[in-house]
């Protein structure tokens, strides 16, 4: 349903769509009905006030949360089908979070490893010699041998990105991936969504950063309590946005001290 | 004249010192060395006790115990990760479990294995069989919980990760909690062998033969063997400390290595030795 756009994106990238999506925590209602579609090779970015329900969303995408109704289909994969084979269709979903989740006792060039080697079998050299591919592409082959502790928060958020990658997903999730790092380190990670996203990447991107939605989203979603506001072109839902609580947001998070 | 924060300082630091010392010195002055060397440390009637006790006495301790760890190391996760099961029956079993033999005296176990088993199966335990079996039931149900704490001490996001690999749910558990968990609770399984160790003592209610004895036994048929009070039991006290020590020492070194000290200095090569490409475009 979802590869027959041959125009855009690397051959073999996935679609997604979400149809009617419900999310609750206890009493608390995340998601109230969302629609999205993101075509392969799109990328789309999610924005809004912390709790609008983006993260929540983006977790249910590969199921780390489970929604309470609705669909979402990932490339070939009824994500919300209760036989679907999760862990085959998370094998093709990339994930970066927030707080990069290195695996702290393995080194980089491990964390790269583990997962093709222990899950997919392949031999350790196939692995090393991938991973190492991955980890030179965000420049951090020379430091494969380090672990997380001696990594700064930009060099980990990268190794995390090389991880994904390296299973081969059809589709990039990424969760507030600069949000934790120092302001120095945003730019060389951002500088790498950009070429992953160039190459023809799927990806759905919650994020903060105004100038990467602007550059590089091909369209930008604005949610606000659990619902989607507005959606479009970046130029339009940022630049002239149509809806007061759009513009609400962004005149607080382009101008946080006010006039 | 005053006195400086500094100065205060080692001036209190020096009066406690002189406390001490002065302590010590009233206690050295009012004991009776003879009598108390006599009774505890008369080596010469003990020396025929070596190397029997080294070579027989240390050698069946460290068995019993490393026997009883190991098995208890693996049941014990095994327990921790029942208590962590979300199928209920898996949890009640481990609580009983670990609850039970937490709370009864391990001299229990040690009795019923040695006497209970044989009258209710004919079977006929050697003393490795149990020592090591005791140790293990007894040693599990401890390490079961100190495991389960490491276990629940790994960061969420950990395994969230793993799974959002593609990582099944018990890859994610042996390849990423369980390593993780083990190296926070270093310190705790050193103090559960360090009590197996001594606990190996309790064999005694069982009874065994002399090439079964291990360090308390035989300091105890010293005290009848010799006419050198309790220095046989003292012997054999410090024999223990020839496991334990060493003991301690390994686990503080495989601290170091998996802690920050030994992976700064790790870092330090891999920066000298390539210093070459380096952040992205």
């Amino acid at each position: 349903m979802s590869t027959e756009q041959p125009s855009e994106g690397q051959p073999g990238v996935a679609g997604v769509i979400i149809e009617g999506l419900y999310k609750s925590f206890g009493d608390n209602e995340v998601l109230k009905g969302i629609d999205i579609t993101v075509n392969p090779g799109e990328v789309v970015c999610l924005i809004g006030a912390s709790g609008s329900g983006k993260s929540t969303l983006l977790r249910c995408v590969n199921r780390l949360e489970d929604p309470n109704a609705g669909r979402i289909v990932v490339g070939d994969f009824e994500a919300t089908d209760p036989d679907v084979n999760l862990d085959a269709m998370r094998r093709q979903i990339g994930m970066v979070f927030q707080q990069f989740n290195l695996f702290p006792h393995l080194s980089a060039l491990e964390n790269c490893t583990i997962t093709p080697r222990r899950v997919l079998k392949r031999s350790r050299e196939e692995a090393e010699a991938e991973a190492l591919h991955q980890l030179e592409l965000v420049g951090l082959k020379h430091l494969a041998e380090r672990r997380s502790a001696q990594l700064s928060g930009g060099q980990q958020q990268r190794v995390a990105i090389a991880r994904a990658l390296t299973m081969k997903p059809k589709l990039m999730l990424f969760d507030e991936p600069t949000s934790a790092l120092d302001p120095e380190t945003v730019g060389d990670v951002l500088a790498i969504m950009r070429d992953l996203a160039q190459a023809g990447m799927t990806m759905i991107v919650v994020t903060h950063e105004m100038g990467f939605a602007r550059e590089v989203a091909d369209r930008v979603v604005f949610m606000d309590q659990g619902v989607v506001v507005e959606e479009g072109a970046a130029e339009q839902v940022i630049g002239a946005p149509s809806q007061p609580r759009t513009q609400d947001f962004l005149r607080r998070v382009l101008n946080p001290l006010g006039e | 004249m005053a006195l400086s924060n500094r100065e205060r300082r080692r001036l209190s630091l020096g009066i406690q010192a002189g406390i001490f010392v002065a302590a010590a010195a009233v206690l050295v002055l009012l004991i009776d060395w003879a009598a108390l060397r006599q009774s505890f440390l008369n080596i010469e009637p003990v020396l025929p006790m070596f190397p029997g006790i080294i070579t027989t006495g240390l050698v069946n301790t460290l068995q019993y115990t490393a026997v009883g760890f190991i098995f208890g190391l693996l049941g014990g996760t095994l327990l921790a990760l029942m208590r962590l099961s979300s199928f209920p029956v898996y949890r009640w079993i481990a609580t009983a479990y670990i609850e039970l033999f937490r709370g009864i005296p391990a001299i229990l176990v040690f009795l019923a294995l040695g006497f209970g088993v044989s009258l209710a199966f004919g079977w006929n335990l050697s003393t490795l069989q149990v020592a090591g079996s005791a140790l293990a039931i007894v040693g599990s149900a401890y390490i079961a919980e100190t495991l389960r704490a490491g276990l629940q001490a790994v960061p969420k996001g950990q395994v969230e990760a793993a799974r959002a690999l593609g990582m099944p749910a018990w890859r994610a558990m042996v390849s990423i909690q369980i390593p993780q968990a083990f190296r926070i609770v270093l310190p705790p399984l050193t103090n559960e062998a360090i009590l197996l160790t001594k606990d190996s003592s309790l064999i005694f209610v069982v009874g065994m033969a002399g090439s079964a004895a291990e360090l308390t036994k035989m300091g105890r048929d010293g005290i009848n063997m010799y006419q050198a009070g309790l220095t046989p039991l003292v012997i054999a006290g410090f024999c223990y400390l020839l496991i334990t020590i060493p003991l301690s020492l390994l686990a503080r070194r495989m601290e170091g290595r998996v802690g920050s000290r030994a992976s700064r200095k790790k870092a330090k090569k891999g920066s000298t030795s390539s210093p070459v490409t380096g952040g992205v475009a």
